[in-house]
């Protein structure tokens, strides 16, 4: 427990290289698409970590994290259009929306268990969404600007949120990384392997899921900021779209789940691959998109670093 | 007060469709828990069957009802046999993104062969309507309901009354103790799997006669099936009829007093409060994990 980080996986070790050569490639003439689907790629590798940190770790579904993306966004188009706030308080102001909204949610729907809990946060985010859908036309004053959305100031160079994007994702994994190492996360997968021996043995465990439900969610919420003002335009069937929830299971389960390195995997490598789909197949993209989720489920079930760990497992065995 | 009798009768007539629509869902969840995010589009591909043998061979809607029972009971079963095996005992997220994904592979086939287009069956008794003191009743609604009813006490004969049903019932209770008194409980996976799909084309045909339908028209239906299931009890299946009641007339006066958006808000919200509140249903008899 106590060695250094980066003693426990040599992976880590190459982390920093692959740090440094982010922070410089803009300086080297990274711009125009590429940049783009870099910062696409970092977006989805920390949302991804965001809900493994949930997820992952504690195997409580959470099949609504969408709602936290789509509030952030909401939240940082309003008070920096309505209330003048520079962006990147309304990011970090967006993410403690997302925080009390998330403790209010997750106190009453963490007692439930497996497909309830999972049913209740899908639940949870279509209600959001339509509220925010409807509130104009119900409440009889502009708000929201129902299923037209909102449109943000115009946004700064691309190579400002490459920057952002990628502290993001810096974050995610460093935090993820610190979690497996804590006495937080040892919490949380004692409820995913047995939650019931965990709670007599003394793991406060409602407190430790809201933990995790609240930080993950809020991480989320500033993302979605973020991807709002980089966008400059939402509307809520976008950023409220139940495939976002989607890929972010995806990506992390093809990675593999309860693993810092799985959602880094999985969403870097889906994320390019569906650009070159979405790109190349415009109208079948989602049956393609359909059919890999169904292959991922069916022939890797614990994800690429899952199959690693168990050939990993097996060649210790042999020498 | 006539507004008032007249949304609360489509309410009803409404509650009956999405029981009946609803019922394969429990019945798939209560015996193997496996939770089925692709069952709407087993409603839009029932009523899509009917859609074109009315089209194109002038086959009556409710004359197709057998006809998407078969389909859709061999659909269910090659689905089963092919994919959804695999799904009984594993953590219940394989079974939300595999169903997923065939959700999106059936929804977007279908609108790639047959369009976005919105289309309803129009047959010579559509517009016929029966009027009770002032209260409209479209002949085909009226029949449309007594049909998921009969669907809805079909399937509860054959879960309570028959040897079969028994097995299935005995599987869902104790999986491993009904493997040792010799059931042979995969077959009875496959075929409950396959009896859900073909009682939701069933539905899908019913559907057909009062709804508007498109190829993307599957999910709204998964989302409705969730709440009736939840309102009456995972797994229960008389619960389903309660609970699509309950829905359509929920969804039928706030449509009338307030907008069909704030209808949908009010559904998951409704769903989302009987999940903290009564996990089991409004009468406890759903599997609680």
């Amino acid at each position: 427990m106590s060695r250094p980080l980066a003693q426990s996986n040599p992976i880590w070790f190459a982390l920093i290289p692959i740090g440094i050569l982010l922070i410089t490639l803009p300086l080297f003439g990274l711009e125009g698409y590429r940049l783009r689907l870099i910062t696409l790629v970092f977006m989805w590798v920390a949302l991804a970590g965001c809900w493994n940190m949930m997820s992952g770790y504690s195997g409580y579904i959470d099949f609504g994290p969408v709602a936290y993306f789509g509030v952030g966004s909401y939240c940082t188009a309003i008070l920096m259009m309505k209330g003048g706030l520079p962006f990147l308080l309304s990011v970090f102001l967006s993410g403690w929306v997302c925080a009390g909204l998330s403790f209010a949610i997750g106190l009453p729907t963490l007692r439930l268990q497996g497909a309830y809990f999972a049913i209740a946060t899908f639940a949870a985010a279509e209600a959001i969404k339509q509220v925010v859908l409807e509130w104009d036309r119900v409440a009889g004053f502009e708000f929201f600007g129902g299923a037209h959305g909102l449109t943000l100031p115009p946004a700064p160079p691309e190579s400002f949120f490459y920057y952002i994007m990628l502290f993001f994702m810096g974050l995610t994994i460093g935090l993820t990384a610190l979690l497996e190492k804590s006495k937080f996360g040892y919490g949380l997968r004692a409820i995913r392997e047995a939650e019931q021996a965990a709670e007599l043995s003394g793991v406060p465990t409602l407190m430790i899921k809201a933990r995790a439900y609240v930080l993950s969610s809020s991480l989320i919420g500033c993302i979605g900021g973020v991807e709002a003002h980089w966008l400059t335009y939402i509307i809520p069937d976008d950023v409220f779209n139940v495939m976002r929830t989607i890929q972010m299971v995806i990506m992390t389960l093809f990675g593999g789940m309860g693993t810092a390195l799985g959602p880094v995997i999985g969403a870097s490598f889906l994320t390019l691959i569906s650009e070159y789909l979405g790109a190349k197949f415009i109208y079948d993209y989602l049956i393609f998109v359909g059919l890999v989720i169904m292959i991922v489920i069916l022939l890797l079930p614990q994800g690429i670093m899952g199959a690693i760990r168990r050939n990993q497992g097996r060649s210790r065995l042999r020498s | 007060m006539l507004l008032f009798l007249q949304s609360l009768v489509n309410g009803l007539l409404l509650g009956g469709i999405y029981a009946s629509c609803s019922a394969g869902f429990s019945l798939a969840f209560g015996v193997m828990g496996v939770v089925n995010l692709s069952h709407g589009d087993f409603v839009m591909l029932g009523a899509f069957l009917t859609y074109w043998l009315f089209i194109l061979a002038g086959f009556d809607p409710f004359l197709t009802l057998p006809v998407t029972l078969v389909v859709l009971f061999c659909l269910g079963f090659f689905l089963q046999r092919v994919a959804i095996n695999r799904l009984v005992g594993a953590p219940l997220i394989m079974s939300y993104l595999l169903t997923f994904g065939l959700h999106l592979v059936l929804a977007n086939l279908a609108l790639r062969a047959w369009t976005a287009d919105y289309r309803t069956v129009q047959t010579s008794y559509s517009g016929l309507n029966l009027n009770i003191l002032g209260v409209v009743l479209p002949y085909s609604r009226l029949a449309t309901f007594a049909l998921a009813m009969v669907v809805i006490l079909g399937l509860y004969f054959l879960l309570y009354r028959t040897e079969i049903g028994r097995a299935i019932r005995a599987t869902a209770q104790d999986r491993e103790m009904a493997r040792l008194l010799g059931v042979k409980i995969f077959r009875i996976f496959t075929l409950t799997f396959a009896i859900a799909a073909g009682v939701t084309g069933l539905a899908g045909s019913l559907v057909s006669n009062t709804f508007v339908i498109y190829p993307q028209m599957g999910l709204p239906f998964t989302i409705t099936a969730f709440c009736v299931v939840v309102l009456g009890g995972m797994g229960y299946i008389p619960g389903t009829l309660w609970g699509g009641m309950i829905l359509g007339v929920l969804e039928s006066l706030t449509t009338t007093y307030l907008t069909a958006g704030i209808s949908l808000a009010l559904t998951f919200f409704l769903l989302l409060m009987m999940l903290i509140i009564r996990p089991g249903g409004l009468f406890g008899k759903g599997i609680v994990e």
